[in-house]
């Protein structure tokens, strides 16, 4: 060691004590692989227009994309994929490597030397800037910039390369010999999942930046967009962690790890992926010499709002709060209005889990606008509408809003925006009672979506809106009483949404309502309660609901009461108006049967008004029914006239009315759950019955 | 595995050099001299360097033998001959690191000796090439694939002889060698405890034992030979993993048996002070040391680390000189250096020297944590995350670098994200106060108290080492109006002051007393007020203060009843208190909000 002299710690790849991994932007190197491509595309230019067919050809450009971004491939399975496009090809460029790794180092030399004339002449046979020709021409840099002892390594891997590509292949044909047509299937089979490639991922070796950088973002597209179709969890790590055994500087893997692990729910392994990514994130910040300081400060802003959202994900509101606090203060302190625009709608959805607070909202709304950030400014819209719903604002001012917002997504192309903007319609058209407009939004959804695959080839399956849609179109049908059709949807939703992803829950909750309102018709109440337990695991309060109907059920009335007056305090106090009136209807039904219908009537009214208020027209219907049925109970007598003028006076066309009418015989329309919350009327047959009775 | 370790005939090698066999107590240092030198030779004769140097070192502590008793060398045998010319030029190149050369000269040599040279020979030109490698591989990306060629080829022919029971003492080290280099830990654990059991006194195999040892779980489960080279490496061990009392109670033997003048034992005590930061006791060996040893390099970083922590700029800039002038390309020098620069405030130039380090070692790992430090100084903090983050990437168990990410994160302003690096940090030395109390002030920064309160009765209780938890829990107190704790505090505080008997100015003491007189003063206790009021006098800030409380006790106690003449001891001194006022309430286990990791 004394012998070295003391300039040699002059590193160039360390400067103000940051290592750069890559002095000269080399963003590739050649592999024996990439010269096998360029052996390919060397060849496509040889060939001239004449020799293969236009078919061949477009097959052929086709395959060359992923050929040039996806990760290093055997050579055997290269020369397969261009056998399938053009087999004279296929033979040229196999002797013309075999030239190559059976000849002498000279022989790849003169190769690279031969690759620029593609260039020269005044008519190219590439052109420079093409994707093709950028590809060139990074290779030939990245040789040229080859020692000469790496010369040597690059060919002794080729040869490595190639005697391994042909031992294969002796292999495959024996094997195609035995059993040609399994083969052949498996190449089609091969030629579906091009594009993901998951075992020759695994069994590769080391990525360039640029296949690393291309896997990455295939990888979160997919998560974000279709989780089902990446790769697995567990194989997703493996791939990440082997990524950065190679290259620890390589920040954004430990992004995608983060993003994996939020999959899988676990808070340690996500936090620390995070944190670290965003440790190393600030240094490639500081790097930068455009924005400096300055892009340094801000991804510490954006860190700190980043684990506010981890933590909100996780339910951690109290931590999510301090980590935002801290997020707005650093934004603050650098005057940076974009990221305290999305700590304002932050706090909004950390505030909404306690209280609502719609002043911060339009608040937000209108700062967001100002700072042209359509994305948060529709977003905000969609929430206040959410809220304005349940304070029971006017449909038509509602939609006004949504319609408005929908310019906004359209003019941006924010498809997610668009997504959620009809996912809320469907729910606003069923907290209003009307079946109709909520199928016809959600089949428009997932028709929209068809369409948008074939136009863009973005394929937004995952979302939480489709989870929506679909939960909504479940519980139509099984409101209807088309329980096939409901189970046929939730089975389609548990592919889509494998039970341990993220909106899985909607789902859940969504199957077990079904279920028990199912139960609760079939009259098997102790099935019934057994459901109990997943609903309240899943949601309390609803959970409670349906304890107290089961009870109620089973006629134990006492304790069906204690538990319907706790929680009707508790839903006024959190203004639930939908789940009071539910409460304040099944207290009614209480009330009358155990005989004393006279009490139940100013608790019906409490809930007819109520309802009315906040426009719920199918409550309101469920109401007068009640009402109707009271007074059927109160005076026997005059069993015919009063609970029929009731429901004609009831200002609400709803179905009700044309149920009383037309279709007095479904069941079914009686012991159905209602949007959201739910609520099933247990002893709808019961008043079915007398009402048939009663009817003239 | 093959043979399980305790299986091992030992008795088979024993028979051949029969001084091998060593016994399990130190009744008999000559036999252990003998062994020791015997040892020494026969590592020597391998090139085991490191090994041989610390026999003889070991060796050279004991007292010298007459010469009736030295050992003749072990004698040749048929083998040994037949190879003798092929070894000697072998061993000649090796020794010039013409490791190749060596190999091939090597090849088909039956002798155990010559097998080994030969193996291992072949593994170190392996190693070279693949450092030489590095520098000139084909991608960045690829830096990570860049192996030891030959470590595959070595592991079947090895595992083979191995199977075959052909391997000695030293086969089997470097067996176990080869398999921790390929990330085979189990299968190399089991070898390198075989191979203890055949060749005890072969300190190389023990040490890569310490180094895969992770924990005191996996240590009692080891089955190790019975040998008094067994106390060495349990005294390492618990050194490595933090066990400090133990390691010491089993140095402090070994010196006792006759040991003392071990520069090895010597420097690992210092060491084991330096972790439980008792530096006065480390400075004073070290100096030892340094008088017996003047040129020796090793644990010379550690020294400068606990010079530089009493800003001795002299003692530190001698060392500095005088280890430049031994060797300036050693790790531990560029350390000093980087050390000596930092005292003075020459950032930049610290952060070379540990740059320098790190080239020379690039799993040193002390040296990214100071080189962070340095660039925390510089105030260039990405720069210092990075430097943490590549010593965690080099050691995940690296306290100083999650304590220092945490400052880092504190100085940036962001009392909560640091909160996670300090719990890390907190996570692995459970019992230190200062990341306790890092906590407890990002705690009370975002106003979360009663986490913050945890936290310093926690850092008080495992034994504060910055003194400044009570005074801090203290305060909390104050601000939660909850006096009579605060008070309680406050003369904790005081009595710990009083006790350590140090008279190191502490800043926080007229706090203490102003409090205390005026808390006292509340609660009509006149005649503590006024003890207190009288300390406040002694103080600059709170004189004033202190004397016009005096005032108004002297009135009030003028109205009131006679005041008692006589005066009571002070409360506060330990002597009077002691007894009646411990901290009687128990250490609880520190319960923070568990939810987030």
């Amino acid at each position: 060691m004394a012998s070295v002299h003391e300039s040699l710690y002059f590193n160039p790849m360390m400067t103000n004590g940051v290592v750069h991994a890559n002095v000269f932007g080399i963003k590739d190197w050649v592999t024996p692989y990439k010269i096998a491509v360029l052996v390919l595309l060397n060849e496509m230019g040889r060939t001239g227009e004449g020799a293969v067919s236009l078919m061949e050809r477009r097959r052929l450009n086709q395959l060359l994309l992923p050929l040039l971004q996806g990760p290093d491939i055997t050579l055997s399975k290269l020369y397969k994929l261009i056998e399938e496009s053009c087999p004279q090809l296929a033979n040229s460029v196999q002797i013309r490597i075999k030239l190559m790794a059976e000849g002498e180092l000279k022989d790849m030399e003169q190769f690279f030397d031969d690759l620029t004339d593609s260039f020269s002449g005044t008519e190219p046979e590439v052109h420079k800037t093409s994707v093709v020709g950028l590809f060139l021409r990074h290779m030939i840099l990245a040789y040229s910039k080859l020692s000469f002892s790496q010369v040597f390594k690059l060919y002794t891997a080729l040869q490595q390369y190639f005697q391994n590509g042909e031992k294969k292949t002796v292999e495959d044909a024996d094997m195609e010999l035995t059993n040609r047509e399994e083969g052949e299937r498996k190449m089609e089979k091969e030629e579906l999942d091009v594009s993901i490639r998951e075992e020759e991922v695994s069994c590769s070796g080391p990525l360039s930046q640029k296949q690393a950088e291309f896997f990455l973002s295939q990888q979160a597209s997919l998560l974000k967009n279709d989780e089902t179709k990446a790769l697995t969890p567990a194989s997703l790590q493996k791939e990440l962690n082997n990524l950065l055994k190679f290259n620890p500087d390589f920040a954004e893997a430990h992004y995608l790890s983060y993003l994996n692990n939020l999959r899988v729910q676990d808070v340690f392994s996500s936090t620390h992926s995070l944190l670290h990514y965003f440790d190393r994130l600030i240094l490639t910040g500081a790097e930068s010499k455009s924005n400096g300081e300055e892009g340094y400060g801000r991804s510490l802003r954006y860190a700190a709002l980043n684990l506010a959202a981890l933590h909100c994900r996780f339910g951690h509101y109290q931590q999510a709060e301090l980590a935002l606090q801290e997020a707005i203060r650093i934004a603050q302190e650098s005057n940076d209005h974009v990221c305290l625009q999305h700590c304002l709608s932050w706090l909004y959805v950390l505030g909404q889990k306690r209280s609502d607070s719609y002043v911060l909202l339009e608040h937000s709304v209108k700062k967001a606008v100002h700072f042209g950030l359509p994305y948060l400014a529709s977003l905000g819209i969609q929430s206040l509408v959410q809220q304005r719903a349940f304070a029971g604002k006017t449909a038509n001012k509602l939609m006004d809003a949504l319609k408005d917002s929908d310019l906004l997504h359209w003019k941006h192309s924010l498809s997610e925006l668009i997504d959620i903007s009809i996912a809320q319609k469907t729910a606003i058209w069923r907290l209003y009672g009307r079946s109709t407009m909520a199928l016809q939004q959600a089949q428009m959804l997932l028709s929209m979506n068809s369409l948008e695959s074939v136009n863009a080839g973005v394929q937004q399956n995952n979302t939480e809106s489709f989870a929506v849609a679909l939960c909504h179109l479940a519980e139509l049908h099984a409101e209807q009483g088309c329980f096939a059709a409901a189970s046929e949807v939730l089975k389609h939703l548990k592919e889509r949404f494998p039970p341990n992803s993220q909106h899985a829950q909607l789902w859940m909750l969504c199957d077990q309502k079904i279920q028990f309102d199912r139960a609760m018709n079939d009259g098997k109440y102790h099935l019934a309660d057994s459901l109990v337990t997943g609903i309240t695991a899943l949601n309390s309060i609803e959970g409670v609901y349906r304890k107290a109907i089961v009870l109620q059920a089973q006629n134990q009335m006492s304790e069906a009461h204690k538990l319907l007056q706790k929680l009707l305090i508790h839903c006024q106090k959190i203004r639930n108006t939908e789940m009071v009136i539910s409460v304040l209807l099944s207290v009614a039904e209480l009330y009358w049967r155990s005989s004393s219908p006279t009490i139940a009537l100013p608790v019906l009214l409490q809930a007819l008004a109520l309802s009315k208020e906040y426009r719920l027209q199918y409550l309101a219907s469920e109401t007068v029914l009640n009402l109707a049925f009271a007074q059927l109970w109160r005076q026997p007598s005059r069993i015919s006239m009063k609970p029929r003028t009731i429901l004609q006076r009831s200002t609400a066309k709803s179905k009700s009315e044309m149920l009383f009418t037309s279709r007095p015989d479904s069941t079914t329309h009686w012991g159905r759950p209602r949007r959201g919350t739910g609520v099933r009327c247990s002893s709808g047959s019961c008043i079915r019955s007398c009402l048939l009775t009663g009817c003239p | 595995m093959a043979a399980s370790p305790s299986v091992v005939p030992v008795a088979v090698t024993a028979a051949v050099i029969p001084v091998l066999s060593p016994s399990s107590d130190f009744s008999n240092l000559r036999e252990i001299k003998k062994q020791l030198l015997l040892i020494a030779g026969l590592t020597r004769e391998r090139g085991l360097l490191h090994s041989s140097k610390w026999s003889a070192e070991l060796a050279f502590s004991l007292p010298a033998l007459p010469l009736a008793e030295l050992q003749p060398p072990p004698p040749i045998t048929e083998e040994d001959a037949q190879d003798m010319d092929a070894y000697t030029l072998a061993k000649a190149y090796f020794d010039v690191k013409e490791y190749d050369r060596a190999a091939h000269f090597l090849h088909g040599c039956n002798s155990k000796k010559a097998y080994f040279l030969y193996m291992y020979s072949r593994y170190l030109s392996g190693e070279k090439k693949k450092d030489d490698e590095t520098v000139d591989s084909l991608g960045p990306l690829e830096k990570g694939q860049v192996k030891n060629e030959a470590l595959r080829e070595l592991r079947v022919e090895l595992s083979k002889k191995h199977q075959a029971r052909e391997l000695d003492g030293f086969g089997l080290y470097l067996y176990g060698v080869v398999l921790r280099k390929l990330d085979l830990v189990k299968e190399a654990i089991d070898v390198f405890v075989e191979a203890t059991h055949v060749l005890p006194l072969h300190w190389g195999a023990w040490l890569e034992l310490c180094n895969l040892i992770t924990d005191k779980e996996m240590l009692k489960f080891l089955s190790l030979p019975d040998t008094w080279m067994k106390e060495f490496f349990l005294a390492h061990i618990y050194t490595e993993l933090q066990l400090i009392e133990e390691a010491l109670q089993k140095y402090q033997n070994l010196i006792d048996v006759g040991f003392s003048k071990s520069s090895y034992i010597v420097s690992q005590i210092a060491v084991a002070y330096h972790n439980i930061r008792d530096i006065d006791k480390a400075l004073s060996i070290f100096n030892e040391l340094r008088k017996q040893d003047p040129y020796r390099i090793e644990n010379m970083d550690t020294f400068s680390n606990l010079l530089y922590v009493r800003s001795m700029k002299s003692e530190l800039s001698y060392l500095a000189h005088n280890l430049c002038e031994i060797d300036k390309y050693r790790v531990e020098t560029c350390c000093v250096i980087g050390n000596y620069y930092s005292l003075r405030s020459q950032h930049e130039k610290a952060a070379l020297y540990f740059q320098r380090a790190l080239k020379l070692n690039p799993r040193y790992l002390g040296a990214w944590t100071l080189m962070g430090h340095e660039y925390m100084e510089m105030k260039n903090t990405s720069a210092a995350i990075q430097a943490y983050r590549h010593a965690i990437e080099v050691n995940k168990r690296d306290y100083r670098a999650w304590y220092g990410l945490g400052q880092t994160y504190e100085i940036l302003k962001m009392p909560f994200y640091c909160l996670y690096y300090y719990r890390r940090a907190h996570q692995l030395r459970p019992n230190d106060s200062r990341m306790l109390v890092a906590l407890g002030e990002c705690y009370e920064k975002l106003n979360q108290l009663v986490e913050a309160k945890k936290c310093y009765w926690r850092a008080y209780a495992v034994g504060d080492v910055e003194k400044m938890a009570l005074v801090k829990l203290a305060k909390l107190h104050e601000q939660l109006t909850e006096s009579e704790q605060a008070a309680q505090c406050y003369i904790k505080y005081i009595q710990d002051i009083y006790s350590c008997g140090e008279i190191v100015e502490h800043l926080e003491e007229s706090t203490a007393f102003r409090y205390l007189a005026q808390y006292y003063f509340k609660c009509k206790l006149w005649d503590e007020a006024s003890t207190c009021a009288q300390k406040c006098c002694a103080f600059n800030d709170t004189r004033e203060e202190g004397k016009a409380l005096l005032r108004q006790i002297l009135q009030l106690r003028n109205q009131g009843e006679t005041p008692s003449t006589e005066m009571p001891a002070p409360f506060f001194l330990p002597a009077s208190l002691s007894a009646n006022n411990t901290p009687t309430r128990r250490v609880s286990p520190l319960n923070l909000s568990s939810v987030t990791p």
